[in-house]
């Protein structure tokens, strides 16, 4: 019997995850969540830059694969920033980025009734990974010198004033590679000083700890996670807060395979 | 025919069912919208099917995900960059839009197309020129951001006075483990008596980052299963 | 011809490579001029890569197309999904790929929908495939056989726990467990692997500039 649960076919342990990831979602129900202190932080920061009437660059660097985790965060990040009448420009630095940046910026930009080029700005994708970023803190128009539709940025009202990372008041990163440690804290925040949080998938959230002691980073919303905290705190619960009972259950029912597991392998080491 | 086969022709038989009664009760649009979400529930589940078995739905479904999302990247890579930049500079060269700076464009675009001769037996050495500037340069602006970030910037703030309170306790901690990690990590002196000691102290630290960063990756991978999970029951099914 | 094809990429790295650290240094807008101008070239460099890497795909499927080996038909599909994309790559909304790129959403444009509905839905999907494995793998491998593996395993579990709400429903000392899991000993020991990379990383590049690393430019015909 011992050796069979040990040996028990995957396909029936896929039929567990899958049901615990989908009767949560079914049965609709929404745990109360606690922001964490690193999250508070990055709201904190965004509510400084609406008081100051700032401008916040924000840069996409994830593609299709990380998109369930990163949408919700990019749509909570871009709620705040529009129901505080904060001026937005996007820009990209993964190639499969911009296809996600557009449909979320025009879709929460006409949620809160924004004007293009006046309120926000999408400035698309340029390849070069860190080197986008040193050339943006060297010369911001010699890096994106038009938007993503050809319009040079002098011609739009929100990137006139527009030259260098300075220019600033915060940057806000959306990564789901190495952008945050490897691009934009060494070629960007480190040279040019300005306030940096970032939003990564999980994957990556336990590797950027030590920037947030050394005060690299302003805070870090780290997973679906870190975007269903930030949901609760702008006050709005959309995909992001409704995935976390299906979390929580798919991570019981994990935790509960280990667990029978190691009690199955020594229980057959004592025979 | 195999039990398989006939297993996945059923399949396909009850996908179209499904999406036959969702187009006739409305919960799916009869225009490019709808259609779009039929295909990419489609293909979401013939990836799934390798869940089952390796088949060649799944096959199919992978191989155009990876034709169209080459072409996409590209297409990227052209308006943005090559056309975009290169190609509409260039073209003003010497006209009444040029920019004076913009002849050194010239340069990286030499550079860009030299790279391009890798697969040629004969001049395949001509792109050692445009890797050798790619990489020195690269390697150039690494040394004093990489010193000035993560070393530095790194080390400073482990080195704050200790004090009598839960924050100096776990700055002790946050000491004691990035030395013990850090000589765990020099194999040039053999890990024995102290020199050992301290290395398994790393160890176990190591072993608790490890599985924060398992613990984690649980998390993610699960998240985007959550995710397209939702995207079958409520943009697909209807149901949520 | 040794000259050219050995000798002259290493002085080239090595030239670029004392600009890239000597431009950090001096402060002179010469100095960030350069700067500007060497960022500009990467950009346009790193561009012309993905060429390389296009190409490289497209020939290994038509070598299989050409071979008529097992499975060619699926190298087809790929010819199949990179046609369909490029086809409305080019045809930019009537406006031809001489031109900015088309606006339009995924109902009015074909790229666009290709996008959203194909890119987008395999892909996420892809990657969604390795919670099943995880979950199956952790299952079937993931023992506490020595102290350290026990370590690893109460770490993960209190994470999992912690990092969702319900943790908070099982005790509330399991999130402030994790939290403090991950700012303290994570953190030390994220931070003595950074450092360790991060020597590593200035040896190596300091190898390549001075031409002792030179795989970078590849082995075989001069």
């Amino acid at each position: 019997m011992i050796q069979w649960l040990m040996n028990i076919d995957r396909r029936i342990i896929f039929v567990f995850v899958f049901l615990g990831v989908a009767l949560p979602l079914l049965a609709n129900v929404f745990l109360p969540i606690k922001p964490t202190r690193d999250v508070i932080s990055v709201y904190d920061q965004f509510e400084k830059v609406a008081e100051d009437e700032g401008i916040v660059l924000l840069s996409f660097s994830y593609g299709a694969s990380t998109e369930p985790e990163m949408q919700p965060m990019a749509r909570a990040i871009l709620r705040h920033c529009f129901s505080r009448n904060i001026k937005v420009v996007a820009v990209c630095l993964w190639p499969e980025a911009p296809g996600l940046a557009r449909k979320v910026l025009e879709e929460i930009g006409d949620e809160f009734g924004k004007t293009y080029g006046e309120d926000y700005a999408f400035l698309g994708f340029k390849p070069g990974n860190f080197a986008v970023v040193l050339n943006m803190g060297q010369d911001f128009r010699d890096a994106f010198p038009q938007d993503n539709w050809g319009t040079p940025l002098e011609e739009l009202a929100l990137t006139q004033d527009i030259r260098t990372l300075r220019d600033f008041d915060f940057v806000f990163d959306l990564a789901a590679g190495d952008s945050i440690e490897f691009w934009w804290i060494p070629y960007g925040q480190e040279k040019y000083g300005f306030p940096f949080a970032g939003g990564c998938t999980a994957v990556m959230a336990p590797d950027l700890f030590p920037f947030l002691q050394s005060k690299q980073m302003v805070g870090l919303l780290g997973g679906l996670a870190g975007a269903a905290e930030y949901e609760t705190l702008v006050g709005r619960q959309d995909k992001a807060t409704a995935g976390m009972s299906a979390q929580s259950m798919a991570h019981l029912i994990i935790v509960a395979f280990i667990l029978f597991g190691n009690m199955a392998f020594f229980l057959s080491r004592r025979r | 025919m195999t039990r398989d086969t006939y297993v996945f022709l059923g399949l396909v038989l009850l996908f179209a069912v499904v999406n036959g009664v969702l187009l006739a009760n409305g919960v799916l649009a009869a225009d490019w919208e709808g259609l779009g979400v039929i295909v990419a529930a489609g293909l979401t589940l013939a990836l799934y099917s390798f869940l089952y078995k390796d088949n060649p739905l799944f096959k199919v479904a992978e191989n155009i995900f990876v034709g169209v999302a080459t072409a996409y990247i590209f297409s990227q890579n052209w308006y943005q960059t090559i056309y975009g930049e290169v190609f509409v500079r260039l073209s003003a060269l010497g006209g009444e839009d040029s920019v004076s700076g913009d002849w050194w464009l010239l340069a990286p675009t030499v550079l860009g197309l030299l790279m391009l001769t890798r697969f040629s037996r004969r001049f395949g050495w001509l792109s050692r020129l445009s890797f050798a500037f790619f990489v020195g340069l690269g390697a150039g602006l690494t040394i004093p951001r990489t010193i000035s970030s993560f070393i530095l910037a790194q080390i400073e703030p482990m080195l704050q006075p200790l004090s009598w309170s839960i924050e100096g306790f776990n700055l002790l901690v946050i000491l004691i483990g990035v030395v013990a990690v850090l000589v765990y990590f020099f194999f040039s002196v053999e890990h024995t008596g102290v020199v050992g000691k301290v290395s398994r102290v790393g160890i176990w630290f190591l072993m608790i980052s490890f599985g924060a960063s398992f613990g984690y990756t649980i998390m993610a991978r699960l998240s985007l299963l959550i995710g397209r999970v939702t995207f079958l029951l409520d943009d697909w099914l209807g149901i949520m | 011809m040794i000259f050219l094809s050995r000798t002259l990429p290493v002085i080239v790295a090595l030239c670029f490579g004392v600009f890239g650290i000597g431009i950090y240094y001096v402060p002179h807008a010469a100095a960030q001029n350069l700067e500007r101008e060497l960022a500009l070239w990467l950009r346009v460099v790193f561009a012309f890569s993905y060429l390389l890497g296009l190409y490289s795909l497209l020939n290994l499927h038509w070598q299989r197309i050409r071979q008529r080996v097992e499975g060619w038909g699926y190298s087809a599909m790929v010819y199949v999904g990179f046609g369909l994309m490029m086809l409305f790559v080019i045809h930019n909304d009537g406006k031809g790929p001489f031109a900015p790129q088309a606006e339009g959403t995924a109902a009015e444009n074909g790229y666009q929908w290709l996008f959203e509905y194909v890119q987008v839905a395999c892909s996420s999907t892809m990657f969604s495939i390795l919670a099943f494995f995880i979950a199956s793998a952790a299952y079937r491998t993931f023992r506490a056989r020595t102290p350290e593996a026990a370590l690893l395993l109460v770490a993960a579990i209190v994470v999992m726990l912690g990092r969702v709400p319900i943790g908070a429903y099982i005790s509330e000392y399991v999130p402030a467990a994790a939290e403090w899991l991950l700012n303290v000993p994570n953190l030390a020991a994220k931070r003595g692997i950074l450092l360790g990379v991060s020597l590593g990383a200035i040896a190596t590049s300091l190898r390549i500039i001075f031409g002792i690393e030179r795989s970078y430019l590849g082995g075989g015909d001069e």
